[in-house]
């Protein structure tokens, strides 16, 4: 047992230390955070601004509705804004108004104007020119500002007192979207399913990685011979076995140093996204439960001690990186045909597709963890994965273990399949 | 307590496409240095391996210290130096070194002690560069073996077990090498290496074994060995350059059986029945400058040469690699 301790310290420690561990570890956050963050730069363009303080209203119409737009951009203004400036022009001098506001937003004097002229009044159109025209927040909000401006006219030319169409207009209605699944409520739709997919991208990358970085340590035992010092020290077995968790345990650190810095930099996104001008959405990071967790925890770890078994073996019965990026093909093929489905089944998380992937055991450790974001999944649907992965990692870790002992010592040709099937059969 | 620190009894271990050991049978002496000696192929490695629990042969038994080997305490007690050295080669020399002993259920601070002596001692600390705290990959080819050597005995085993030790060795460092195992055996440790350097093993071994083709081909002191290959021998030394003349003599069939010609050295087998005294007055005749001549018991070489069956000594065969 303090062997295979000293293996699993060994291999643990010698991984934290490197630099690349070190670097991936604190840009991993940087790198989601930014994932977030350009994603809402991009995406500011169609969220609604400030940009109306800056506006100007040309009004043709001598019948106050740009003033009364004014005023219903200020109503909804962020604090600190002023409100737009209203011109009354004569239809004929409109145009004349209008290159000269074109020429003003060119010279980034202002953002944008509004003509208002008998057309508006007629309901049939306005026109709006500015930076900002091509933010959809901006023209929805805009467009809401003049229907409920145009409306108000009306219901007081119907003689409705004005201060009565005041309070009967306004109207600032949002849409909040709250997801409800078998349990209850559960947060923000969207939210979970980014959540979802966050992890089952994860686990995919741990196990690729880490799987990997098993594969690449065997074989560098193999080449240059520590592997022959260290099995006459302990069995392949343990070697085998110390291997897999060590690897295993920097790969859990790094997912739950990413996890922390993850959570704290979404805690701070406020003042963070603020500094690139955008501001944050309300939207609270889904609940995890104790046991959401722990199921999430025993998927990775039966999952990477599949996948690294698998590796292993592959890693002790080839004798150079180049035989290797060969002989591991058939387990890339099973990893990424499970990645490709990532996204269908996050659309559609009860599918048939969705329910055989959560079930298969070379995809369930990353589909299952998915679903079990997503919401709930039938708890024998969960314990049929769970055997099965569970079947899986006995099977792979006992093959695994049977061509590590052989190929480990055996140097030259690359085996055939045929021979790695006899080498099962040797008792040692 | 037995005598013998191993001991094999009609060991096989077969793969699917050949025998690698045949029905071998060997006893080590406690406190022996002892050759395993055997051309490339002949079972050597898997031999080891077998003594190591590495594998375990298909029939036979192997017992090493008094008990079966595979006793998993008996690891402790055992050391190894594989033949083609190798050590994690980013790896700091003193946590490979502390991770080594860990194998070998050592405490830190116990590991920590023997480092440093080990490391002084060959040279691989002083006071001006400490090699412990490079890696591995810094070290020229000659230190990493001298680090490996190290992590062979820091826990102080009871049986070491060298592949080769000599192979890729420089002389300064083969030397070193030596001594230490000298030491090792006045300290009554039992050494165990593998070469295929007879004269290497002829000046350092108690007992040797010959395998060849994963049989057993003649085992015992070395003494015996060459008592029993009678003294049919001759060692002659000439001055300079031979002559014609003496090959002519030394080609004569009825006076020699066999020659090992290196060149100003011979060792020379006699022909049945023929007179040493003879074939030195043949060689004063030919006018020869002689600065040895001495019958003697065949050297290890040439058994090995007669008995693995490689009778190559006229094609050139010498058996030296």
């Amino acid at each position: 047992m303090a062997k295979l301790w000293a293996i699993i310290k060994r291999e643990y420690l010698e991984r934290v230390r490197t630099k690349w561990f070190i670097f991936a570890t604190v840009f991993g956050p940087i790198f989601f955070g930014a994932m977030i963050i350009i994603p809402a730069v991009l995406a500011k363009r169609g969220q609604a601004t400030a940009e109306f303080s800056n506006t100007r209203i040309l009004d043709a119409t001598q019948s106050g509705v740009g003033r009364r737009i004014a005023e219903g951009i200020a109503r909804t203004r962020p604090p600190g804004s002023s409100a737009p400036e209203v011109i009354l022009v004569p239809p004929s001098a409109l145009s004349q108004a209008e290159s000269t506001a074109t020429r003003q937003v060119m010279a980034k004097q202002l953002s944008g104007y509004l003509v208002v002229n008998v057309q508006t009044l007629d309901g049939e159109g306005i026109k709006y020119a500015g930076r900002n025209a091509t933010s959809l927040g901006d023209m929805e909000r805009m467009r809401t500002v003049v229907r409920d401006a145009l409306l108000s006219r009306r219901l007081e030319d119907a003689g409705i007192d004005s201060s009565r169409v005041r309070d009967l207009t306004f109207l600032p209605l949002r849409l909040n979207t709250e997801r409800i699944t078998d349990k209850g409520r559960g947060g923000s739709g969207t939210v979970s399913i980014i959540f979802a997919g966050a992890i089952a991208f994860l686990l995919y990358m741990s196990i690729v990685l880490y799987g990997q970085n098993v594969l690449r340590g065997v074989l560098e035992e193999k080449t240059t011979r520590v592997a022959e010092v260290v099995v006459s020290s302990v069995s392949p077995e343990t070697l085998l076995a110390g291997k897999i968790l060590g690897v295993g345990a920097v790969g859990l650190t790094q997912q739950i140093l990413w996890v922390i810095t993850t959570v704290i930099m979404f805690k701070l996104r406020g003042p963070l996204l603020a500094k690139f001008g955008i501001s944050t959405m309300p939207f609270a990071l889904p609940e995890i439960s104790l046991g959401l967790a722990l199921l999430l925890l025993l998927f990775f770890v039966l999952g990477f001690i599949f996948y690294s078994s698998l590796y292993a073996a592959v890693g002790a019965s080839v004798n150079s990186e180049q035989e290797a990026q060969q002989a591991v093909q058939p387990m890339l093929i099973l990893l990424v045909a499970t990645a490709i489905f990532i996204n269908p089944i996050l659309m559609n998380p009860t599918s048939k597709l969705a329910v055989v992937m959560s079930l298969l055991p070379f995809s369930a450790p990353i589909i299952m963890p998915l679903r079990l974001a997503l919401g709930s999944v039938p708890w024998y649907e969960l314990a049929g994965s769970l055997i099965g992965v569970a079947l899986a990692c006995w099977g792979a870790t006992w093959l695994a273990a049977r061509i590590y002992r052989v190929g480990l010592l055996m140097y030259g040709k690359r085996p055939t399949l045929r021979e790695m099937v006899r080498w099962l059969s040797y008792s040692r | 307590m037995t005598d013998f620190t191993i001991e094999i009894d009609n060991a096989s271990k077969r793969y699917a496409e050949h025998v690698a050991v045949r029905d071998l049978s060997l006893r080590v002496p406690r406190g022996a240095v002892y050759g395993l000696l055997g051309p490339n192929g002949a079972g050597k490695t898997t031999t080891i391996r077998m003594i190591l629990n590495i594998i375990a042969p298909d029939s036979g038994s192997v017992r090493i210290l008094g008990r079966p080997s595979s006793d998993r305490s008996l690891t402790d007690h055992i050391g190894y130096l594989p033949e083609e050295r190798g050590l994690y080669r980013k790896m700091q020399v003193k946590r490979v070194l502390r991770f080594l002993a860990e194998l070998k259920g050592l405490k830190r601070d116990v590991a920590d002690r023997r480092i440093d002596e080990w490391l002084v001692r060959l040279d691989l600390k002083t006071p001006e560069k400490d090699w412990g705290l490079s890696k591995i990959d810094e070290l020229s080819r000659g230190m990493q073996q001298k680090v490996q050597f190290i992590g062979t005995l820091l826990h102080d085993p009871d049986l070491v077990i060298l592949d080769e030790p000599f192979s890729g060795l420089d002389p300064i460092n083969a030397q070193a090498l030596k001594d230490t195992m000298v030491e090792l055996k006045q300290r009554g440790k039992t050494i165990i290496f593998s070469t295929h350097l007879m004269d290497n093993a002829e000046r350092m071994c108690d007992s040797v074994c010959i395998i060849a083709r994963g049989e057993k081909v003649l085992d015992g002191p070395i003494a015996d060995i060459k008592t029993g290959h009678g003294s049919r021998n001759v060692a002659l030394g000439l001055n300079g350059t031979p002559s014609t003349a003496v090959g002519a003599v030394l080609s004569d069939r009825s006076l020699v059986h066999r020659v090992d010609d290196s060149n100003r050295y011979f060792e020379i087998e006699m022909a049945k029945d023929a007179d040493p005294q003879a074939l030195l007055h043949r060689i004063m005749a030919t006018g020869a400058s002689i600065n040895r001549f001495e019958i003697v018991h065949p050297s290890l070489h040439q058994i090995f040469l007669e008995r693995v069956g490689a009778t190559g000594v006229e094609v050139g065969m010498t058996g030296h690699g």
